[in-house]
């Protein structure tokens, strides 16, 4: 029986190291990232499976040690020679103890550093963008993995159970390793197998679990041996070895969570919990229930439930035998029969020429000399090209612009799918065909115009245009798909010449502000010519009316001076005379020569003064100065 | 031992599927599929549907997507005919017309390979036919003057042909120009070009404004004058008749024209002083030759 164990042993190893070298090459071939947590769990298996198989020989050979020693001890009798507890005496319980006392701590502390360098370099791995399952090779290592998973469950489950029996102790490290290896292989499995089924994260997703586990085998590990310092040594008393991981053994039995849980129910209620009917039941059937369960799962797929809005392209064996309306539907169980879900009463939208940008998209206002998306630039047509001076460029060379402008279009595209068979077998990327076709069109619409008249007059005649052309581009690929609506939403100049475009408004508003001033002035220069017109023909009226009346009064005032002259000629004409003088000499300045004893020279300035200042003031002249 | 017949039924039902996912694959209606037996091609399925096969490593099995597959080139520069430099880029739409010549030429029937050479001869295509056009074949005021078939057409044609010579399993399904551009250093020019378009139209606006306004004042100014001179013309006219009305009474002072010589010669001498004057009077002057006979401080003669 003894023999047994050891063979047991060291097949649990062979075992190990053979699936885990398969393990590992069928993870290289694939590239599962799960395989590589899986692939090293199962190396740290291998290590285990043969310290326990070490250690299981080291005992071996303690025991026939003892035999040989009392089976001399027999044949002899009594002896001093053979009663020596020296350890020269027993070299094998020599061994073993100083294996357990030195090479055991020193196991766990290297599985510990494996198990802590494999979570860490397997995180760090895992993060690179570029892993992935290879979809090509996903069949063959899916199987792969389940016929590891199959051969370390049954050889794990044998183990186990015989892992129980007195002195095999020590098969259960290894036996735990193998059987919680397959749980993991199966593990792996469904990774892979994510792939086959667009869920390509499963994969990525059991890996980082699988980092976690390590890790916590890494943290029992090393708590482990923390406590192993301070265990009691008893005398006689097997202890359990360091490299039996609890964490592990959980896992590869979880019906053992059973056991202690029906010992705290026990314990809790105080009767025997663990021997009712249900718990019986349960603790016996589980395999049936686990069973069941796939069963249910496999049944689950003979149901389809299709949402409003969508349709389903249902394949059987690969090939499309029809296509699924919204509601309930009845099909094969998986592989046997696929649907493929497709949105095709939903109306899809795409941007042509520009990125949406979600800090620009809140912007209220939007302009052209403001960037508020990612915008590219469209070459556009341009009826007079003109060559000018690069000043920007070191050389003096002259650059020749091309006679083409550059244009921002900004071009919702929106769409839906009306033959999803079409849709689905056409093309392998529909909706990028469908981005490229309708870029096509505008590119090929916007060189074939000016780009004053698109930006213009032409706009709504482009976007029905576009629809048309994007629409015939459609059907002639067969891609089943109707265009809604085209909008030319946003289209302008360059954001760096925008601004040039705004300032000809500008100068357009400058130039009909010049014209109304002009005409607001003609009208006012119009207005005082006509009120000075009408004043000047006033005065005319005035001046004759003045004139006729004058002419006559002064007739009348002749007819009555007529007589006074002819009465007295010369007192008449002396009257008139001095009344006249002396009215008309009033104001005047005055100067009378009279003869004096002196000879005086008066000389007069005639000039006209410039302005008038201080000296022209009439003063009051003083009694004390006579004129001359 | 009911629950090891559990656990062999397990067991059996793992195997089984295990065995079907080893002996049986499906090819789907987008799919062609390529079966090698030790590695040398012997089965190329076109068929949907499922087929058995003898597990890995006998036979392997590669599948291809055969529905068109889509790539854009890179925005690539080229010189056209008349030796601008424009950047090109097209949309390629390929599918796999032998999967059983497509398969070995591509390391293990690798697209991206497949791509990667179809890109290779796209660009040297490209080049070739965009050198053989002017810029005005791919941007033009006049739409008809386009050449953007023809152009796709013949970059079609030289990477089809190219295929077809080295049976590459694969054909050309449609391509397209995706997308045209200009350097940053043309790109520059042009903006500066669209400027000075811009300036232009600004100083005609400027200008015309200008102009429209001075013709607006002149006439303006034309009409008001226009308006004051005939204006000016009326007046004369009305202050003549007011003059000729005034000649009519002019018989009367004809009845005694010495005293309306004198009456006119006062109201000249009124008028005449009404001004600032400066008037020098000797003493015979009358009034002032009231002064001649006052006592003076003249030499006794």
């Amino acid at each position: 029986m003894e023999r047994n164990v050891q063979k047991n042993g060291l097949v649990n190893l062979v075992a190990a190291v053979m699936i885990f070298i398969a393990a590992f090459v069928v993870t290289c071939f694939v590239n599962s990232l799960a395989g590589q947590g899986c692939s090293i769990f199962l190396g740290l298996g291998a290590l285990v499976a043969f310290a326990g198989w070490f250690q299981m020989r080291l005992e071996e050979n303690e025991r026939l040690e003892k035999l040989e020693v009392e089976e001399l001890a027999r044949a002899k009798g009594e002896s001093t020679l053979f009663t020596s507890k020296d350890a020269e005496v027993f070299p094998a319980q020599r061994a073993r103890e100083q294996f357990e006392k030195y090479f055991v701590p020193g196991f766990g502390v290297l599985l510990f550093l494996l198990e802590a360098g494999g979570a860490w370099l397997l995180w760090r791995w895992i993060a690179k963008p570029a892993n992935g399952v290879a979809p090509d090779r996903a069949m063959p290592s899916l199987a792969l993995f389940g016929i590891f998973a199959l051969l370390l469950f049954l050889l794990g489950r044998f183990s186990v159970t015989i892992a129980r029996l007195e002195n095999h102790r020590l098969l259960r490290p290894s036996a735990s390793f193998l059987l919680a290896g397959a749980y993991l292989c199966f593990v792996t499995a469904l990774g892979i197998a994510g792939v086959k089924v667009d869920f390509p994260k499963v994969d990525f997703y059991l890996a980082r679990a699988l980092c976690v586990l390590l890790g916590l085998m890494a943290a029992e590990m090393l708590g482990t041996l923390l406590l192993e310092i301070y265990r009691p040594r008893v005398k006689g008393r097997v202890a359990r070895p360091v490299y039996d991981s609890r964490l592990v053994g959980l896992l590869a039995q979880p019906e053992s969570l059973f056991t202690t849980a029906a010992q705290a129910l026990d314990y809790q209620f105080g009767f025997k919990v663990s021997e009712t009917w249900f718990f019986q039941l349960l603790q016996k059937n589980l395999p049936l229930l686990v069973l069941a369960q796939l069963v249910v799962l496999l049944l689950s797929t003979c149901v389809v439930f299709i949402d409003a809005g969508e349709q389903a392209v249902l394949e059987r064996f690969g090939r499309p035998v029809g296509v699924l309306e919204p509601g309930a539907h009845f099909k094969l169980p998986w592989p046997a029969d696929r649907i493929y879900l497709y949105r095709t009463d939903q109306i899809q939208t795409f941007d042509i020429g520009f990125t949406p940008d979600a800090q620009s998209e809140q912007a209220k206002t939007i302009l052209w000399s403001v960037s508020h998306s990612k915008e590219e630039n469209f070459l556009v047509a341009n009826r007079e090209p003109v060559t000018i001076r690069n000043e920007n460029t070191d050389t003096n060379d002259t650059l020749k612009a091309p006679p083409v402008s550059l244009i921002t279009v900004s071009i919702p595209v929106q769409f839906q799918i009306t033959n999803v068979l079409a849709w689905a077998y056409t093309n392998a990327e529909p909706t990028n065909l469908l981005q490229d076709l309708a870029t096509r069109e505008v590119v090929h619409y916007l060189a074939g115009v000016d780009l004053n008249d698109v930006m213009s007059h032409m706009r709504l005649e482009a976007a029905r245009d576009l629809r048309l052309q994007i629409q015939a581009a459609v059907d002639e690929y067969h891609l089943g798909a109707k265009i809604i609506f085209v909008g030319l939403q946003d289209i302008h100049p360059p954001v760096k010449v925008a601004g040039d475009y705004e300032k000809v408004v500008g100068a357009e508003q400058t130039k009909l502000a010049k014209i109304l001033d002009a005409r607001a002035m003609a009208i006012r220069t119009n207005a005082l010519a006509g009120a000075r017109a009408f004043t000047m023909t006033n005065v005319a009226d005035a001046t004759r009316q003045r004139l006729s009346v004058s002419a006559l009064a002064s007739a009348a005032l002749f007819t009555n001076q007529i007589p006074a002259f002819a009465a007295a000629p010369s007192v008449y004409r002396q009257r008139k005379y001095f009344q006249a003088f002396a009215d008309a000499t009033a104001g005047a300045r005055k100067y009378i020569l009279l003869v004096t004893n002196t000879q005086d020279v008066v000389i007069f300035d005639l000039e006209d003064k410039i302005r008038e200042d201080l000296l022209n003031l009439n003063v009051p002249s003083s009694p004390n100065h006579s004129s001359p | 031992m009911k629950r090891n017949a559990m656990t062999v039924v397990i067991g059996t039902v793992l195997i089984v599927i295990f065995a079907l996912l080893l002996f049986v694959f499906q090819v789907r209606q987008s799919e062609v599929a390529v079966v090698t037996t030790f590695g040398r091609p012997t089965r190329n399925l076109t068929e949907p549907g499922a087929y058995c096969k003898w597990p890995w490593p006998v036979e392997k099995v590669y599948k291809f997507d055969q529905r068109v597959q889509n790539f854009e080139d890179r925005f690539s520069q080229n010189l056209t005919a008349d030796n601008n430099n424009l950047l090109v880029m097209v949309y390629v739409g390929w599918k796999i017309t032998d999967a059983k010549a497509f398969f070995p030429k591509f390391a293990g029937g690798s697209t991206l390979a497949a791509q990667s050479m179809l890109e290779s001869m796209l660009r040297s295509a490209k080049s070739a036919v965009v050198g053989k056009h002017p810029l005005a074949d791919f941007v033009n005021a006049d739409a008809k003057q386009l050449k953007f078939n023809a152009i796709e057409n013949e970059i079609e044609q030289a990477v089809q042909s190219q295929l077809q010579t080295n049976n590459c399993g694969i054909g050309i399904a449609f391509l397209g120009i995706k997308k045209l551009g200009l350097p940053e250093n043309v790109t520059q020019t042009v903006f500066q070009r669209m400027t000075s378009e811009r300036q232009i139209l600004i100083s005609q606006f400027e200008f015309e404004g200008e102009a429209e306004a001075q013709k607006i004042r002149s006439a303006a100014e034309r009409q008001a004058a226009e308006t004051i001179a005939n204006a000016d013309a009326a007046a004369t006219r009305i202050r003549g008749e007011g003059e000729a009305e005034a000649a009519k009474v002019l018989p009367v002072f004809q009845q005694n024209p010495e005293l309306e010589n004198f009456l006119l010669r006062i109201g000249a001498l009124q008028q005449s002083l009404n001004q600032r004057a400066t008037l020098i009077f000797d003493e015979r002057t009358p009034p002032f030759d009231l002064f001649q006979h006052l006592p003076t401080n003249a030499p006794s003669r």
